[in-house]
């Protein structure tokens, strides 16, 4: 009885955390570049260290456990803006962003100038290419990304060409908000693809965030009905078997 | 329940990208105008079980944690450049800027502002202002009788006075680039003041150095395009519907929990 509840309890923790995945998606829909999470569950199994010892073993209970938060890296969809300083990447890869913390990692390519003529995102910090920063004299009014990534300015001409990554394993990647995932073992894509004047916008699927979250929703609902008549049948036990027989 | 939380950051960032969308539309015919976009990031993760972190004491480590983020956030309207299309209106005094750059205006206070309305008149005595009355810039002065105005693509305004037959040139109209243009703030009146993020304005002839040119009797429109803004309106106006759905349904889901002991 006490199990029935506690593998209750343990999926209702579980929907509980998937809901806030899913809540999370939903928040995101318009945030640019940003990658879909889904929540992955596993089976917890109790040891029942005595269960040999008894003629009839006990039976395992399973749990439910959130093992794992994955996320989809399939590509957005490309939103045309009409910003020189915007660009996408088709196809897989990130773009490496200089950041206090180290290299950071993004697929949002809604860069800007920053006052002393460095490309950087909209938090200041500075777009990489594959040799340091990325620096516009103040001169330039026009920039040019071309397919491959290079950067040029009207007046200084070529200043580098955008450091675009990827990883064996993007799962690993830590996300750490303002869009940036975190990772080890960046390897260089030698010839990526890019488009000026585009974005990727968010990958969040609205009809599958709606559907995840009503299956979500029902789930929690059921298992809230289970539990509640899990304690219905506690509390008619408790009545029936503690009432004393009085037959003389 | 965090979903609560997660749903009401993403209803407010919706909201702000309605109210940009809604400022675009309504200045969709104001000279000079530039649209802007609403950029949004996504707010930090909560780890609940660490990427890397030791699984056993073999010193396996997890390959993909758990990482549950917190909804998301207004990170920057970001001014969209480019060439909005020119009017022709004919006005000898109206000028649009083809290509970058933004024209000084002298504000009442001392300040320096920039525009790219050039929809220009004579005040009292002669000089060229804005439709506030504030003094261009290079403070040119158009003389009493004079018959016809030029204004070149260079800036060169050139005018014929009295019966002279020939042109008298009375000044420059300069245009000034920045190099993070975007980084301008707006203080509406169709005006911009330079800022930290902007950088420091770089004055010239028009046409030099990459600064636009300027066309007599034409003035630049806005750059907002009515179909994309009525996409972004009704796909913000959807994200806040979904993001109020997530509310009410996390909602449903305390309601089950506290409904357990009935």
């Amino acid at each position: 009885m006490e199990n029935a509840q506690l593998v209750s309890l343990s999926r209702l923790t579980a929907l509980n955390r998937q809901m806030a995945i899913v809540a999370n998606n939903v928040a995101n829909m318009n945030t640019t570049g940003f990658k879909a999470e889904g929540l992955l569950f596993e089976e917890y199994l109790e040891t029942d260290a005595s269960a040999e010892s008894f003629e009839f073993s006990d039976r395992d209970v399973h749990f439910v456990l959130d093992d794992r938060s994955t996320t989809d890296f399939a590509e957005g969809g490309l939103q045309t803006t009409g910003n020189q300083t915007d660009v996408a990447i088709k196809g897989e890869g990130f773009f490496t962003i200089q950041t206090a913390q180290g290299d950071r990692y993004t697929r949002n390519g809604a860069f800007t100038i920053d006052p002393n003529g460095q490309l950087v995102t909209h938090d200041g910090s500075a777009v990489l290419s594959d040799g340091g920063t990325i620096q516009f004299s103040p001169e330039d009014t026009d920039i040019t990304i071309t397919g491959d990534g290079t950067v040029s300015g009207n007046v200084s001409g070529e200043v580098g060409r955008l450091q675009i990554v990827r990883f064996d394993n993007p799962q690993a990647l830590n996300r750490i908000g303002d869009n940036l995932f975190d990772g080890d073992d960046a390897i260089r894509i030698e010839t990526p693809r890019v488009s000026q004047f585009a974005i990727e916008s968010s990958n969040v699927d609205p009809v599958l965030g709606i559907t995840q979250m009503i299956e979500v929703q029902r789930a929690y609902q059921e298992l809230a009905n289970l539990m509640g008549q899990q304690n219905e049948l506690r509390e008619e036990a408790i009545q029936t078997l503690g009432r004393v027989r009085v037959n003389v | 329940m965090k979903a609560l939380q997660t749903a009401a950051t993403g209803m407010r960032a919706q909201e702000l990208n309605v109210q940009t969308v809604a400022n675009n539309i309504a200045n969709i015919r104001t000279t000079g105008f530039k649209k802007q976009r609403a950029e949004f990031q996504d707010l930090l993760y909560q780890d609940l079980r660490r990427v890397g972190s030791s699984s056993s004491d073999s010193g396996t480590v997890v390959p993909t944690g758990i990482q549950i983020g917190s909804g998301v956030k207004f990170a920057a309207t970001s001014r969209v450049l480019s060439q909005g299309p020119l009017d022709q209106t004919e006005q000898p005094l109206n000028v649009a800027i083809r290509g970058d750059g933004y024209i000084a205006i002298q504000l009442p206070d001392g300040q320096t502002a920039y525009t790219r309305d050039g929809s220009f008149e004579r005040n009292q005595d002669g000089e060229i202002v804005t439709l506030d009355g504030f003094q261009v810039d290079s403070g040119i002065t158009i003389p009493q009788d004079s018959r016809s105005i030029s204004i070149s693509t260079d800036g060169q305004v050139e005018v014929v006075v009295g019966n002279d037959s020939n042109k008298t040139n009375v000044g420059q109209i300069e245009v000034v680039t920045f190099i993070n243009p975007g980084g301008l703030e707006a203080i509406g009146d169709n005006l911009f003041l330079e800022t930290a993020a902007s950088g420091t304005p770089q004055t010239g002839a028009p046409g030099e150095d990459g600064r636009g040119d300027l066309l007599q009797g034409f003035l630049e429109n806005s750059n907002v395009d009515a179909v994309a803004e009525i996409s972004d309106l009704i796909s913000a106006q959807r994200a806040y519907e979904l993001n109020s759905r997530v509310i009410s349904a996390a909602d449903e889901m305390m309601q089950a929990a506290s409904a357990i002991t009935n």
